[in-house]
């Protein structure tokens, strides 16, 4: 129906300088990386802006670097780059994982991994990912560079961390050996679809205890959250399917899910357990564990 | 004469006793009917746009737009149900670059656009009836200036009270959505058949539920769309995305308030259809009509997605109370049922689909006494109409969930309680029509079970308490081929031979991705006339062809390709003579094959096919023809729904097999077995297509699709995103189909009708399997995981 896009003035950036120049000298703007979000929320007029910086061309944005400890992805690689990267399935497959079931190939050879943590959906499918992966984001703007744990990155329904004149730069993923991750997401078909929830999990296991858990979720909150109850009843406990079965009960103290079109709160709490129990299971089986 | 074994005839030959009885299409049908050998007939050739399309050279309307054309931009009600106080375009039209604003007022001919009633306006007129209805049409020179000043057209409402349930609806005289039918009921029927009291007296067992259906969208890839260039050809031309040229040409015409003939309607490819633009394609085609002719520019109209979902006609969504009853043998005494649909704002063709509900709420099956009441109920909602089936897959789902109950109670196999009660010719249908012959469905079920494994799985599953649990369910189905009761219906089409041998057939047929102007009628027709496909070119959806129906209820390939089949047949019949006076031989000696004319059994006496196209020419054999055929029919009694409903039935059956996660309530579909007994089979690779479509389109709304109003009747999932459809990673590994030829008598070649068929049953079919898998009758769709979820935990089927 709103097909009529406002007019907004319209920048381009060849270089991250060039970016940062503009942003910090533009008041009320949007960034343009994919645009797949924005394009479409310009559409609906979710947004009114007076100007649009597009930086989807910047090139020094568009990597996957292994440094040995620790993976660092440009904010601007594309979700399609992620999925077929050797360097992601080897150390962070669960990242892998979760990009290659989101969007369709199409949308993923144009969405950035940093479009979509800046768009700060509720249903973002590389947040839980990220969240248990400890990632860290580095933030940059003309003053300098920060990093921001993923965790402390998303505020609300599109509202993150980034301060007005900074940019996402790049997300920083250290790897840690011997860890099991898995994600696993229910939507209403088997593929193009949100999640109605998506849950990642990270086990590490030391003598048959679990010596780390890390439990993450989306479109269950205002923003994807950590399941820290759930975490802790876990941590130092005996790898067991009671257990598991228990703790998983307990993400329901960290989440707050909504009734909406795609599904009721009910449900989505439900589904939480169900999904939560089923990737620590996986979790596990990927270092070998069954239970 | 053969031509008397099928019964009634009113075609009678005007002049030339010997010409007419050879070109009377009754005979020509008939002797087509009982061929033997076929030279492209029943075969899997490849269609005639197959590379077009796979190059993506194929056009479709808004390939025709130019620049320089006038763009036209709906303005949509924001209140459900309204009266308008008045519409001020000032505004709008002080827009830059906006030529027109168009509505109600403006419109020079009759604002009446209702098929089965006169309910509806092209342009709301008084009062808007849902939110979504048009009201307004900006014209602009471009489309940014159009979906600018389309934001300025300012409407004063009076909001009224709205209705949006059915069954409130249905009882409630103070809201009445239209006032002068003095209910909210738009249309009512009734079958009666021998004494439901009697017949449940002699029922052993009962079954007696609730069940209710939901809306869907078509989804059609390519959204409606039209085009209208005034003065081309000497008429409006309308280049338009609709189901039925002819329907168009019309709708316009009394828009505009000229004459038919003044019009022209053009259907080029078209990106789906599945009935939606049977109904929206024709009014689509008038609002581009009404730019032009009030313009005088070429005017282009295309819904968005979201236009198009909240304002063109949706699925039916029902609530179907059934009651049945069989004896402890197995056999079904009687069915007492009511229907009722929820038809939205305005009936459409809501009439035409419950008397199709009404007829067919038996499923296949023979039943002494019943009772139908069927309820055409408006409410303040986007409206009803037509879809792939047509008010059919709702109904069979509550009859066959039926049949499983009764099958449980009784302790027989869900498919061998089938058998025992399945019509076959001699039994008699619901409204007491006697089925003289095509009723092949028995057989087509009893290869289906055996190919599924019917009987195995179907005691293996069902049992677990895991997490996972299998189940295998059938639905079987029938489907009215033609139009119900003693509505009219015929076919035509016009073919001419040019000199050079090459043919052209002109249809009104169109080509919506099905594949009957480019495929069967190709064939048809090469196979009838002898003459090389490669020769033969189908020009279709034009108004400029006979009027020979619409392209719906799978008519395309059957009723609607009876008109080439009886054009070709009679210029051959001419080219039989003339090629047996060339080769001094009887005309029924004479064969036509691979550009080849030669008598049969003698290959030394041979001209080619271009020779004899030659000779006729030279000669006076006159090589156009046209073949109209008019459908006979019997005498139906609406008041009791008693008498002959459809002149054949198509059959359809399917066996779906499931695995129900019960912790997630997601339903997986691992595999669907089609059977059909829809006559002969022109094409089997065209066939297999429908089918595969079919069955996903019917699985997609028994799973996922769903339709959300808010309680302003407001539709919250217009787009993409929220509205689900299946994608490839979705689809089940569908089985080859079964098919039984039975040949229908005024067929061509015996063909009955595809293209809705395997939708019919898959709601019975995944519902049935589902049920068996868990255990739990599902009475209500969409079987969403949400759902599935909530009814395992209801019946605390898992911890």
């Amino acid at each position: 129906m709103f097909y009529r896009i406002p007019k907004f003035n319209y920048y381009r950036a060849s270089t991250l300088d060039e970016a940062l120049d503009l942003v910090s000298s533009l008041n009320d703007f949007k960034v343009l990386a994919g645009g797949t979000d924005l394009v479409i929320d310009l559409k609906v007029r979710r947004y009114t802006v007076k100007n649009v910086v597009d930086i989807s061309r910047i090139k020094e944005l568009d990597y996957i670097a292994d440094d040995g400890d620790r993976v660092r992805i440009g904010a601007l690689t594309k979700l399609q780059s992620i999925a077929d990267s050797p360097i992601i399935r080897e150390k962070v497959p669960v990242l892998a994982d979760a990009v290659r079931e989101m969007a369709s190939w199409q949308i993923r050879n144009i969405a950035t991994i940093g479009g979509n943590l800046c768009n700060a959906s509720p249903a973002a499918d590389t947040a839980p990912p990220l969240y248990v992966l400890n990632a860290t984001l580095r933030l940059v703007s003309k003053e300098g560079e920060r990093e921001v744990p993923i965790a402390e990155f998303f505020l609300g329904p599109r509202k993150t961390a980034l301060r007005s004149k900074e940019l996402l730069k790049e997300i920083v993923i250290p790897h840690e050996p011997g860890c099991g991750a898995s994600f696993l997401k229910l939507g209403r078909r088997n593929s193009f679809t949100l999640s109605v929830v998506a849950v990642a999990t990270l086990v590490k296991v030391v003598e048959n205890k679990f010596a780390d858990v890390r439990i993450a979720l989306n479109s269950v909150a205002p923003t994807p959250v950590r399941a820290r109850k759930a975490e802790e009843y876990l941590k130092g406990k005996e790898v067991s399917l009671d257990n598991i079965t228990e703790a998983a009960k307990l993400v329901l103290h960290d989440i707050s899910p909504i009734s909406d079109v795609r599904a009721s709160a009910e449900y989505r709490k439900d589904m939480s357990v169900v999904l939560t129990r089923d990737s620590l299971i996986k979790s596990l089986e990927r270092i070998g564990i069954k239970v | 004469m053969i031509r008397f074994i099928f019964g009634r005839r009113n075609y009678y030959p005007s002049s030339g006793e010997i010409m007419a009885s050879m070109e009377d299409p009754y005979v020509l049908i008939d002797k087509w009917l009982r061929a033997k050998e076929f030279i492209v007939v029943g075969k899997g050739v490849a269609r005639a746009d197959a590379l077009e399309k796979a190059l993506g050279k194929a056009k479709y309307v808004e390939d025709y737009f130019q620049s320089g054309f006038l763009f036209i931009k709906q303005v949509l009600s924001t209140e459900p149900h309204a009266k308008i106080k008045g519409i001020n375009v000032e505004e709008a039209l002080r827009k830059p670059k906006v030529v027109k604003v168009i509505t109600a007022s403006d419109i020079p001919g009759e604002n009446q656009v209702g098929y089965a009633l006169p309910d509806q306006p092209l342009l709301a007129e008084g009062k808007v009836r849902f939110h979504g209805e048009v009201v307004a049409l900006v014209v602009a020179e471009d489309i940014d200036a159009a979906l600018e000043a389309s934001e300025f057209v300012r409407i004063n409402y009076e909001p009224l009270p709205h209705i949006l349930d059915p069954l409130e609806a249905l009882q409630r005289k103070d809201v009445l959505v239209h006032e002068e039918v003095g209910s909210n009921i738009a249309f009512r029927t009734r079958i009666r058949k021998g004494n439901v009291e009697e017949g449940f007296s002699k029922a052993d067992v009962i079954v007696e539920n609730e069940y209710r259906t939901h809306h869907q969208d078509h989804l059609y890839l390519e959204p409606e769309g039209a085009l209208a260039i005034p003065g081309l050809d000497g008429r409006l031309t309308v280049i338009t995305a609709a189901q039925y040229p002819h329907l168009a040409q019309s709708i316009i015409a009394r828009v505009l308030g000229v004459p038919a003939s003044d019009i022209k309607v053009i259907v080029p490819y078209m990106g789906g259809g599945f009935g939606g633009k049977d109904d929206e394609g024709p009014l689509t085609a008038a609002k581009a009509a009404l730019a032009a002719y009030l313009t005088g520019q070429p005017s282009f109209i295309l819904y968005t997605r979201e236009e198009s979902m909240r304002s063109h006609p949706k699925r039916e969504a029902t609530i179907i109370k059934y009651k049945s009853g069989a004896s402890r043998d197995g056999k079904l005494t009687a069915i007492d049922v009511t229907i009722v649909h929820d038809t939205g704002a305005y009936a459409n063709r809501g009439p035409f689909i419950l008397w199709r509900a009404t007829v067919h709420a038996s499923g296949p099956y023979h039943i002494p006494h019943a009772k139908v009441d069927g309820y055409c109920v408006y409410t303040n909602k986007v409206y009803q109409g037509s879809f792939r089936g047509f008010g059919n897959p709702s109904v069979q789902f509550a009859a066959e969930a039926q049949m499983d109950e009764l099958a449980r109670k009784l302790g027989i196999d869900p498919v061998e309680f089938r058998l025992r009660n399945m019509l076959r010719p001699g039994l008699t249908t619901i409204t007491n029509q006697l089925l003289d012959h095509s009723a092949g469905i028995a057989d087509a079920v009893e290869q289906l079970a055996k190919v599924s494994g019917w009987y195995s799985k179907r005691r293996e599953y069902g049992v677990s308490t895991g997490r996972f649990r299998r189940g295998i369910g059938i639905g079987v189905a029938w489907h009215g081929i033609s139009t119900s009761r003693g509505v009219p219906d015929w076919s035509n089409a016009y073919i001419k031979i040019d000199k050079d041998g090459s043919v052209t057939a002109f249809t009104g047929i169109v080509e919506m991705g099905q594949g009957s102007p480019t495929s069967s009628h190709r064939q048809i027709v090469a196979e009838v006339l002898g003459a090389p496909i490669e020769k033969i070119k189908v020009t279709f959806g034009t108004s400029d062809a006979p009027d020979g129906g619409a392209t719906h209820a799978s008519r395309g390939t059957s009723i609607g390709a009876i008109g080439v089949l009886v054009a070709a047949a009679k210029i051959r019949e001419r080219l039989n003579k003339l090629a047996s006076e060339l080769l001094n031989c009887s005309p029924d000696e004479v064969v036509i094959k691979e550009g080849k004319v030669y008598v049969r059994g003698d290959i030394e006496r041979t001209i080619t096919w271009e020779e004899l196209i030659k000779h006729a020419y030279s000669r006076g054999v006159d090589l156009s023809a046209t073949g109209y055929f008019f459908l006979p029919k019997g005498k139906f009694d609406d008041t009791v729904g008693q008498g002959q409903a459809y002149p054949a039935f198509s059959y359809v059956a399917m066996i779906a097999e499931v695995e129900v996660d019960t912790e997630t309530g997601k339903v997986r579909v691992l595999k669907v077995w089609p059977a059909l007994a829809a006559g002969r089979i022109i094409n089997p690779q065209q066939v297999e297509g429908q089918i595969e479509g079919a069955a996903v389109q019917g699985m997609g709304y028994v799973l996922m699709e769903q339709l959300v109003f808010d309680d302003k009747g407001r539709l919250l999932n217009p787009d993409l995103t929220d509205y689900v459809v299946p994608t490839a990673l979705d689809v089940p590994e569908i089985a080859k189909p079964v098919y039984v030829e039975d040949l229908f008598k005024y067929g061509p070649f015996g063909a009955k009708g595809v293209g809705e068929m395997a939708l019919i049953p898959a709601p019975a079919a995944i519902a049935n399997a589902v049920s068996h898998a868990l255990g739990v009758r599902i009475t209500k769709l969409p079987i969403t995981p949400e759902a599935v979820y909530f009814e395992v935990k209801k019946h605390g089927l898992i911890k």
